[in-house]
């Protein structure tokens, strides 16, 4: 009998107890003395270790290793980043699987390949047929190096004890990163086999294993057998060969496209020329698009599919048992058994993790493509038909930092219908209405750096005649390009927008403005519209060309969303065909300031990606921004750039105190107007191109994309109300930005001698904008801005550039120009900090003091006040029934 | 491992006393220890008949299942219900919760006694 092979780490796993059984070929631990059960539960709850070092590490290197891993890979290996590791398929001519993969990339001379220790001698075998054509080699380095996985919530802490606080990778799953662990190199990976989001697999020498298993030991992990990753990666939905790939139970190879994650590992690239089991795969690829399109024409390419299924009946189903629809056959159980959950309880951002324990009998099967969610279907389980249902997914990894569990049937509260008269529901609208206004207006102190109270004279403004009319205006060539309008009745707003162009040119201090878009966000799709619409100029008979590559700042690192391909940029950003993703490349930022932009290495970037638009600005700001240094390089470079600053949060402060976008070298400045910016919400584009200038025909091409490309309505009430901002901010501008960022370092400074953590640099004051932020406690933010909230203070909770996602925020975030408006000074600043230290480090409750705190500081500053002006806008306020 | 001498036990792990005329029946500590954390059970119903040596139903931990065989023949007139919804219990204390009562016991099997079991356990090892 052949002897079993044994990890680095055997003799730890024996020392401590665990059940060791035969793992193809390995003698691995099933479980340790904890059990299976609560294994599996440590893991979603805290921090679980898994030896992973049966499973095969090979290094691929040599001149020709990328064309070979393009040749036996389904991925797109050129599409993979430095520091990035992707998941991937090694495929087999006919299209079915030899074996399932992650593929790394630490160092740009060679790969790291993980496969599963089951196959490694077959893939191997593989492998190395195909590998004699390639100047490349394939080293096995599985036994020089182990591997740990290190799953769970509380997995970062600890590993971050070893790196000493340093990052141990970029906040997104596959980031790589490589340490030292108190003198150990250690390989990291945000990558593992359990569904949590927070999880990282580790790669030690051989001889340092040990010693990494019992220091994670001694900062509180727990050891995990074989048993709960099984339950664990079952639970996430995630394949095991042998189970959801390779062969079915009738002995059939099971095709690639059907297991789900296909679509991610399989890419058809010009770049992976003719691969192995291209043909195939692209056969199943174009008939499971039609399956998802409800299309089964072609279904006996693909007859089955893997699809997570729950039991309703009571038992437990398990691997080969067979399934039936209507009383016939359709497949098999692939992977089945009984999983614990932790019960939830509450909605939302208030679900709260109960220790309650509840176990649930779920799996996975290989059936027919065409069912769908929620369709019933029976398993026979030893002789009896148990009911199943055929579900979406059994976790939900997108709320980090805890892997969620979705429990099939389970509903959200439903509002309950009053059967009130509509006059009733109407009168109590106007009740809630009040109470609502008179709390924020007069009882809260608002942070959010988002938002501010525009003054009466505004808003009333806003509320008058023009707000529910229509003037649609365009330039006509024919009348020497005078504007046109559509409507009668419109001369008096004609004027207005004639008189907010010229405001708001003086204020930017440029040659055109545009101000018929009515929100930051239009101001930006409007921007990216014309870009897209000037590039394309000379040639309308083709379909048009989308903008690449655009570098802007990512939304981790506080890019605006706007920014992202997921925001505004989403129809107007080209994909690559080399990477297969969106053309876009991020900022870098300072390794001790992650809220600031490295210039040195952003030339880099601007140097290997020669962007055609930059766009500046951000949402989580407490810098300025390099453009002055950019303009400057993207000069010298000769490169056609153009560059943009959208200053949503910081268009209030184009000044002396902060910057001067267009002196500094922007071409294009969006923004949102009712932030920093005294006006109503509505967006504003401006330019500084001249008539002469050749970028004057993407003026002209903001101009119609504002209109007719993004409104019809402009919304004339809030455009008049922005006049009397604009007047107002022409007016009180030197004053109120001054103001603001002496608030905001003053308030930066009170709130971290109150105790608290506060972000940035504090050689400056923490900031120099309008914002501060105050780090909480990784995941905390959401809890501690919902104590403040009941506490009448308003602030954002934000996640900071190190952490995952909104729920997982650490961090909060609050800006100072409202407060500032009605007259807070660091005074009123400093006794605001206490409050807040009061309420986040001590759970006291302060809502009257920061009610009455608010309730002296009612009134605006910085609009006009004159006796004439009060008398005018008395008038008005009479006169339009106020 | 822990063997109560009051019980008797079964080649197939499961232990048996009689309260009066019925015969109640759970598993031993070795079977417990060996299922690992058990997640599910499979009870027969009252009024059901039961075997000697015939399996009366069956007991499901995370990676496997096992049956569960009667050391008698008679009728079944009580299950422990808990069971059902908090199979673990079996892990917690195997000698508390009994699984089946059998009244109208007309055969029993060979059993051991816990000395004897004790030694049998040990060669199944």
């Amino acid at each position: 009998m052949e002897k079993l092979k044994r990890t680095q780490l055997y003799q730890v796993h024996v020392d401590e107890g665990a059940t060791m059984v035969d793992f193809g070929g390995w003698n691995m631990p099933v479980q340790y003395p904890t059990g299976i059960v609560a294994e599996h539960l440590y893991t979603r709850h805290f921090c679980s270790l898994f030896d992973v070092s049966h499973m095969g590490r090979l290094i691929i290197e040599g001149p020709e290793m990328v064309p070979f891993l393009q040749h036996v890979l389904t991925s797109n290996v050129e599409a993979l980043d430095l520091d990035k590791a992707q998941y991937c398929i090694i495929p087999d001519e006919d299209g079915s699987a030899v074996d399932d993969a992650y593929l790394y990339r630490y160092s740009e001379d060679r790969y790291l390949l993980v496969v599963n220790a089951s196959n490694t001698d077959k893939d191997l075998e593989h492998l190395n047929k195909i590998v004699k054509d390639y100047d490349c080699t394939i080293t096995n380095i599985t036994a020089d190096w182990g591997s740990i996985a290190v799953q769970g919530p509380k997995s970062k802490d600890l590993l971050l004890v070893l790196t000493g606080g340093e990052a141990l990778t970029e906040p997104m799953k596959n980031a790589l990163g490589v340490h030292d662990f108190e003198g150990h190199k250690a390989y990291v990976a945000k990558t593992g086999y359990t569904g949590e989001p927070i999880g990282y697999e580790v790669f030690v020498k051989s001889e340092d294993i040990a010693w990494l298993w019992y220091r994670l030991e001694e900062l509180g992990a727990r050891p995990a057998g074989l048993g709960a990753r099984d339950t664990l990666r079952l639970e996430a939905g995630m394949p095991l060969y042998g189970h959801e790939m390779g062969e079915d139970p009738d002995g059939n190879p099971m095709p690639v496209f059907s297991v789900p994650l296909a679509r991610f590992a399989v890419s058809f690239s010009d770049r992976k020329g003719d691969f192995v089991g291209r043909a195939a795969l692209e056969k199943q690829s174009a008939v499971f698009k039609e399956i998802m399109n409800r299309d089964y024409s072609h279904i006996d390419v693909l007859p089955r599919r893997i699809l997570p299924i729950a039991l309703l009946d009571r038992g437990v189903i398990r691997a080969h048992m067979e399934v039936f629809r209507n009383g016939e056959k359709i497949g098999w159980v692939t992977s089945g058994t009984m999983v614990p959950y932790y019960k939830a309880e509450g909605e939302g951002l208030e679900t709260v993790i109960t220790d309650e324990v509840v176990k649930r009998s779920i799996g996975m099967a290989y059936i027919s493509s065409d069912l769908l969610e929620d369709d019933i279907i029976e398993v026979d389980v030893r002789g009896r038909r148990l009911k199943a249902v055929v579900v979406e997914k059994h976790l939900d990894a997108l709320a980090p930092p805890f892997a969620r569990p979705l429990i099939y049937g389970h509903e959200l509260a439903k509002r309950e219908e009053s059967g009130e008269s509509r006059l009733n529901k109407a009168i109590n609208l106007l009740q809630r209405a009040e109470e609502n206004h008179i709390w924020r207006q007069q009882n809260c102190i608002n942070l959010i750096p988002s938002e501010n109270t525009p003054s009466k004279a505004v808003t009333m403004l806003c509320a008058s005649d023009p707000a529910f009319r229509y003037a649609e205006h365009k330039k006509v060539k024919s009348f020497y390009d005078k504007d046109i309008f559509y409507y009668q009745g419109t001369k008096f707003i004609d004027d207005v927008e004639q008189l907010l162009v010229e405001e708001m040119k003086q204020y930017f201090g440029c040659t055109e403005v545009e101000t018929r878009v009515i929100s930051g966000q239009m101001s930006n799709m409007c921007a990216f519209s014309a870009l897209m619409d000037w590039k394309n100029r000379l040639d309308r008979k083709n379909t048009p060309k989308r903008l690449g590559y655009v570098l802007n700042n990512h939304i981790i690192k506080g890019g605006h969303l706007s920014a992202q391909p997921m925001g505004a940029l989403h129809d107007y950003v080209a994909i690559d065909p080399v990477t297969e993703r969106a053309a876009v490349v991020n900022f870098p930022v300072c390794k001790d300031n992650l809220f600031k932009i490295d210039v040195e290495e952003t030339k880099k970037v601007i140097e290997e990606y020669k962007p055609e638009l930059i766009i500046f600005g951000k949402s989580m700001v407490l810098h300025k921004e390099p453009v002055a240094e950019i303009r400057k390089f993207v000069d010298e470079m000769g490169l056609n750039t153009t560059i943009m600053y959208d200053m949503a949060h910081v268009l209030g402060l184009i000044g002396d105190y902060f910057q001067k976008p267009f002196e500094e070298g922007a071409e294009i400045v969006t923004g949102s107007t009712h932030k920093t910016f005294f006006g109503p919400q509505r967006g504003v584009v401006a330019v500084n191109y001249k008539e002469e200038d050749l970028k004057y025909g993407l003026w002209k091409a903001i101009e119609t994309r504002a209109f007719p490309g993004s409104v019809s309505n402009h919304h004339l009430g809030t455009q008049l109300g922005l006049l009397m901002a604009a007047y107002e901010m022409n007016t009180f501008k030197d004053a109120y930005q001054k103001a603001i960022i002496t608030n905001a370092k003053s308030f930066a400074k009170s709130l971290k001698a109150a105790g608290l953590n506060v972000c940035g640099d504090p050689a400056i004051d923490y900031t120099e904008t309008h914002q501060v932020i105050v780090s909480v406690g990784y995941g905390e933010g959401a809890d501690i801005a919902a104590r403040l909230e009941r506490n009448n203070i308003i602030v954002n909770y934000q996640a900071t550039p190190e952490e995952e996602g909104f729920t997982a925020s650490g961090a909060l975030r609050m800006g100072m120009s409202e407060m500032t408006r009605f007259g807070f000074g660091p005074a009123e600043f400093d006794k605001l900090a206490q409050l807040m230290a009061d309420v986040i480090l001590r759970d006291k409750d302060v809502s009257q003091d920061v009610a009455k705190l608010r309730g002296e500081f009612t009134e605006m500053k910085y609009c006009f006040d004159d006796k004439a002006f009060d008398e005018a806008l008395g008038h008005f306020a009479g006169k339009i029934g106020f | 491992m822990n063997y109560p001498t009051e019980l008797k036990y079964s080649k197939t792990h499961e232990w048996l006393t009689m309260d009066g005329d019925v015969a109640v029946i759970g598993i031993s500590d070795f079977a417990q220890d060996a299922l690992g954390d058990v997640v599910f059970i499979n009870l027969p119903e009252v009024g059901d008949d039961v075997f000697a040596g015939e399996p009366f139903g069956d007991v499901e931990s995370v990676k496997a299942v096992s049956d569960l065989v009667s050391p008698v023949t008679g009728t079944v007139c009580a299950i422990n219900e808990v069971l059902l919804d908090a199979p673990e219990a079996l892990n917690e204390d195997c000698y508390e919760a009994w699984i089946i009562k059998v009244e109208g016991v007309t055969q029993t099997e060979d059993l051991l006694d816990a000395t004897e079991y004790e030694e049998f356990c040990a060669t199944e090892e």
